[in-house]
């Protein structure tokens, strides 16, 4: 059992600047959490803390049920690869993997034996008496997780550790990881600012924003069942279509959503939830993502700007009204004229609008619930999981 | 992530525990780092500390061997000074120190910069790295060396005048005329270092991207113009540093070499504060509490020039040291 | 060879009339500096070797005359020459030995964000930057230690630059990845281990520069010798040179032939003086430029 749980974790910076407000988090044993988020949303200070790198300001953290808040981060049992790889430059492949484990005075031939096991898995074997500086970048990348993987460690941490490899490269090496994951069998904390990885990689997201950690859920969850604004502009590409100035109607206890002069008649389970709400008629933002839309009918408009033809689909960016909507068409589906210049009619799914609180930006539907507990009774009634 | 300071503020009453557990963990981190300190805060504590709380001496009648605080020390204000700016030597001392550096200061100042404008423009990096390297050579002869070469070339033996006596002319010791002395002293400080001053110009130079060169080229400069308009812009923040420095050294010229090349002859000229504090601290009957306070004033005057320079060059450039 | 070909006629590498010109005084000028440095070194060994007559009588210019080694025959004669190498010697090892040991470890902890107290001690050693007590006060000081008179008067005083350790700070903050550091600390290590395992065997550049600048700086010192010393056993290189090169131009009495006959000898022996104590350092210095520039550099990065 390796369980690491985050109590309401603060982190001040002198001055008072709070990079990190009660972060809650209870990582299962084996569990592969991603957190995700842009630049400064205190993420990495996140992980730092659970590494034992950042003073950890308030709030409690337990490694496998025992409060770390003020162990050394060698006896907290967990092993990290870093963003620039952090290989000791003059030490070769071997001596980098083997020093952690000598440093706890594991017997030499055992080290041995851990050090060649894992640069057999890792495929890095015909280098272990070179110097970090004659190895490619994937290479390195590599050693970097052999010397994580060597110590066997409670929690592995990985901090962006793709993002300073090329891009075939980074596909290659999330595969890898992957793989890896279900061959170490053990707690990962990965941060990352890249979606994609996020999606590929975690079992459950942890989408933080400006030190607040904005919601906790799979995939499926932060894609289909996003509970506010940013999440939902965040996670998706390409981003999701917002429609501002729509409202929420109540007639006759059934909710319609109107965008622009169309009425949408909103599905069961979205009838459901906004009744157990009482939510009352209101302004709202309306958001659909660029997929989810179809073209040739419907009750709007929009004049095609930019026409990209990537084969098996189509992206439109175009304009309808005051918002620029953008479209994702399979090629398969395309049935009227969609260069540029040429106006289309288009469609959604009622089911497929999220619907947005104008006024604090919350998902009217999945918002309470879904950040209480990642698993909410109402996610468990969506028709598509 | 963060280049803050992670000492962490505490918040909430509740945080206070952790924050203790902080301040231990900290403890142990630093004790090292403290140990590691310990030689380094020493040798500084002796040699340059001591040394400023010795200055006391300077306002008290004060024979060598009195201990420097006791009942008994003899407490004069600011005779020792008073006694200084009413010496004779005062004012040529002052205009002595202070002409020999400002002179300096106006070859040697400039003198690097081109010199480093000047490699730099080599269309051959290779035989700028050669001259560098010839150039720089001199600043590790020693400063009894360079006297002694100067005596050599300009002493009532050496090179130059062997020379006006193979061809007849009459023999005259430079070592022992006050008008030689000054640009004796600049002209052999300059042949020391300025290749020296200079790397620190190249280096800055090495960094300017050479698309701004490939822009201006386009643009049509020429290699003196782009020498003016995209090399010189690039080492202004650099020489506003040394500027700033420079000056605050200005009266703190290297007595050592002076004391080397004094003469009978050329003492009127050479005789620098500096100098003067040796001679009347350390040399014949030692008046040591006013050599301390000649030299006190010597070192609060650079202070002031100092602080002068800096606060200047950050109100109208904003470079400074501190 | 096409490609180089295909280069020389790049436009960017046309020059104008102007610029040939502007090349043309650039490349005299340079020429002129070179010849400046040069000349006095290229004299002083010509002269060194030459018949010490011919050295006065202004024939010695452009090449030796009368070739002779009669000089360096007499330097090796003089023991108190040798004394004075041999005390240098020991003087700079040990100075860069202590040195080294005060200066490093400190570097590395005034890098480290974490220290306590860092701004005290930051100021603690920026002061003796710009202040001094100057020359007597720091007399007292070595008089009260009971330096005086001993070696530890040269080597201890030497120990420490401030400059240098700001430096060595410098290249620590700027050359060793935090990541590092806290790679390191992830796999078990302390704050000691961390120093020695992982920053020394790093760090052999700001251990050769600064290895060079204190052993240069001692080795070419003559000042707090001539204040410290009596013992003539004691004395430094500098010291018996500054003897053998200077004492003489302004001391030296008598009149007419006597002074000549005297400058005769005493110039030979200057030209192979400043040979003999200057070539270490002057020979060395090729190898170890590029660590001497590498210092400028670092201390040029502002902390």
């Amino acid at each position: 059992m390796s369980e690491v749980l985050l109590k309401s974790l603060k982190k001040v910076y002198e001055g008072n600047v709070t990079a990190v407000h009660d972060v809650n988090l209870k990582i299962k044993d084996k569990e592969f959490i991603v957190l995700v988020g842009p630049s400064g949303c205190g993420k990495s200070t996140t992980l730092r803390m659970v590494a034992g790198l950042e003073d950890i300001s308030g709030g409690e953290l337990y490694i496998d049920g025992k409060l770390c808040n003020n162990v050394a981060p060698k006896d907290r049992d967990i092993a990290m690869v870093f963003q620039s790889y952090a290989l000791y430059p003059h030490m070769t492949v071997y001596e980098n993997m083997a020093f952690a484990l000598k440093l706890k005075k594991v017997p030499k031939p055992e080290i041995d034996k851990k050090v060649r096991e894992v640069a057999q898995i890792l495929d890095i074997t015909q280098y272990l008496e070179r110097k970090p500086k004659a190895l490619s970048g994937g290479q390195r990348q590599r050693v970097a997780i052999g010397r994580a993987m060597v110590r066997d460690p409670k929690v592995f941490l990985m901090d962006e550790p793709l993002s300073n490899l090329d891009a075939k490269l980074r596909n290659q090496m999330r595969a890898e990881i992957i793989k890896l994951r279900h061959r170490i069998n053990t707690t990962f904390m990965y941060v990352t600012h890249d979606q994609t990885e996020a999606m590929t990689l975690g079992d459950r997201i942890v989408i933080m924003k400006d030190g607040f950690v904005n919601q906790i859920g799979s995939p499926e969850d932060v894609f289909d069942r996003p509970v506010n604004l940013f999440v939902a502009g965040f996670i998706g590409m390409p981003v999701m279509n917002f429609f501002d100035h729509c409202k929420l109607l109540l007639e006759n206890g059934v909710y319609y959503a109107q965008i622009r002069n169309a009425k949408f008649r909103l599905d069961d389970f979205q009838q459901k939830a906004l009744k157990q709400n009482g939510q009352k008629p209101c302004d709202i933002v309306a958001g659909i993502r660029p997929q989810h839309i179809s073209v040739g009918s419907g009750q709007l408009e929009a004049l095609v700007e930019v026409n990209e033809m990537l084969g098996s689909e189509v992206n439109l960016h175009t304009r309808s009204d005051d918002d620029e909507v953008v479209m994702v068409i399979p090629t398969v589906d395309l049935t009227v004229d969609v260069s540029m210049g040429s106006r289309v009619k288009f469609d959604t799914k009622p089911r497929l609008i999220q619907l947005f609180d104008k006024e604090s930006g919350n998902n009217l539907i999945w918002y309470d619930k879904a950040s209480a507990d990642a698993c909410s009774p109402v996610c468990k009634a969506y028709p598509f999981s | 992530m963060s280049k803050n300071k992670s000492t962490a503020v505490a918040t909430d009453p509740k945080d206070a525990v952790t924050l203790k557990g902080n301040r231990m963990k900290h403890l142990r981190q630093n004790c090292p780092w403290l140990l590691m300190l310990v030689p380094a805060v020493l040798v500084v504590f002796l040699f340059n500390y001591l040394p400023i709380y010795g200055v006391l001496i300077a306002f008290q009648d004060f024979m060598p061997g009195d201990p420097i605080l006791s009942p008994l020390t003899r407490w004069v204000g600011f005779q020792n000074f008073t006694r200084f700016f009413q010496d004779v030597q005062f004012w040529p001392l002052m205009s002595n120190t202070f002409l020999l550096c400002i002179l300096g200061f106006i070859i040697g100042f400039p003198l690097p910069i081109i010199i480093a404008l000047s490699l730099n423009a080599l269309k051959s990096r290779k035989t700028a790295k050669v001259i560098q390297t010839i150039f720089t050579a001199p600043h590790f002869i020693s400063l009894v060396v360079l006297v002694g070469m100067l005596t050599l070339f300009f002493g009532r033996y050496g090179l130059v005048n062997n020379i006006i006596a193979g061809i007849g002319g009459e023999r005259v010791s430079y070592f022992l005329e006050s008008g030689a002395f000054r640009p004796m002293y600049i002209l052999s400080s300059n042949w020391q270092d300025f290749g020296w001053s200079a790397i620190i110009y190249i280096a800055a130079l090495a960094n300017v991207d050479p698309g701004l060169h490939e822009a201006a080229i386009l643009d049509g400069a020429s290699r003196f113009q782009r020498v003016i308009h995209v090399d010189l812009p690039a080492i202004m923040p650099m020489v506003s540093v040394m500027l700033i420095m420079s000056i605050g050294g200005l009266m703190g010229v290297g007595y050592e070499k002076a004391l080397l090349m004094q003469t009978d002859g050329n003492l009127g000229v050479s005789e620098l504060i500096a100098t003067y504090v040796y001679k009347q601290g350390l040399t014949g009957v030692p008046d040591q509490a006013y050599a301390t306070a000649i030299g006190l004033f010597n070192s609060i005057i650079n202070v002031v020039l100092l602080i002068i320079a800096n606060t200047t060059s950050k109100k109208f450039s904003e470079t400074s040291l501190f | 060879m096409p490609a180089k070909a295909k280069a020389a006629k790049s436009p960017l590498m046309q020059s104008s009339t102007g610029d040939k010109v502007f090349y043309a005084i650039n490349y005299a000028f340079l020429g002129l500096m070179t010849l400046i440095i040069l000349y006095p070194i290229y004299f002083i060994i010509i002269a060194s070797i030459s018949d010490p007559d011919a050295v006065l009588g202004g024939e010695v210019i452009l090449y030796p005359v009368r070739l002779t080694l009669s000089g360096f025959q007499k330097i090796l004669e003089r023991s108190d020459v040798w004394r004075g190498y041999l005390n240098t010697i020991i003087y700079t090892v040990l100075t860069v030995i202590i040195s080294l040991i005060v200066t490093i470890p400190a570097g590395w902890a005034l890098s480290r964000r974490e220290l306590m107290g860092k701004k005290f001690f930051m100021i603690y050693f920026i002061i003796p930057m710009f202040f001094g007590g100057g020359l007597i006060p720091f007399y007292n000081v070595m008089n009260s230690l009971h330096l005086i008179n001993t070696m530890w008067s040269i080597v201890l005083p030497s120990v420490l630059s401030v400059w240098n350790l700001f430096m060595t700070r410098t290249f620590f903050e700027s050359s060793i990845p935090e990541g590092l550091v806290e790679a390191a600390r992830i796999d078990g290590a302390g704050e000691v281990r961390i120093f020695f395992a992982l920053v020394i065997p790093l760090s052999k550049a700001i251990l050769a520069v600064m290895a060079l600048y204190y052993a240069v700086g001692q080795w070419n010192s003559y000042f707090n010798a001539m204040i410290f010393l009596q013992d003539a056993n004691l004395y430094p290189l500098q010291l018996v040179l500054k003897e053998i090169l200077i004492a003489s131009e302004s001391t030296m009495g008598g009149s007419g032939e006597t002074i000549l006959e005297q400058y005769r000898l005493a110039n030979q022996i200057k030209y192979v003086s400043v040979i003999v104590s200057s070539a270490p350092v002057i020979m060395l210095y090729p190898f170890v430029q590029k660590y001497f520039n590498q210092g400028v550099m670092i201390g040029s990065l502002k902390g």
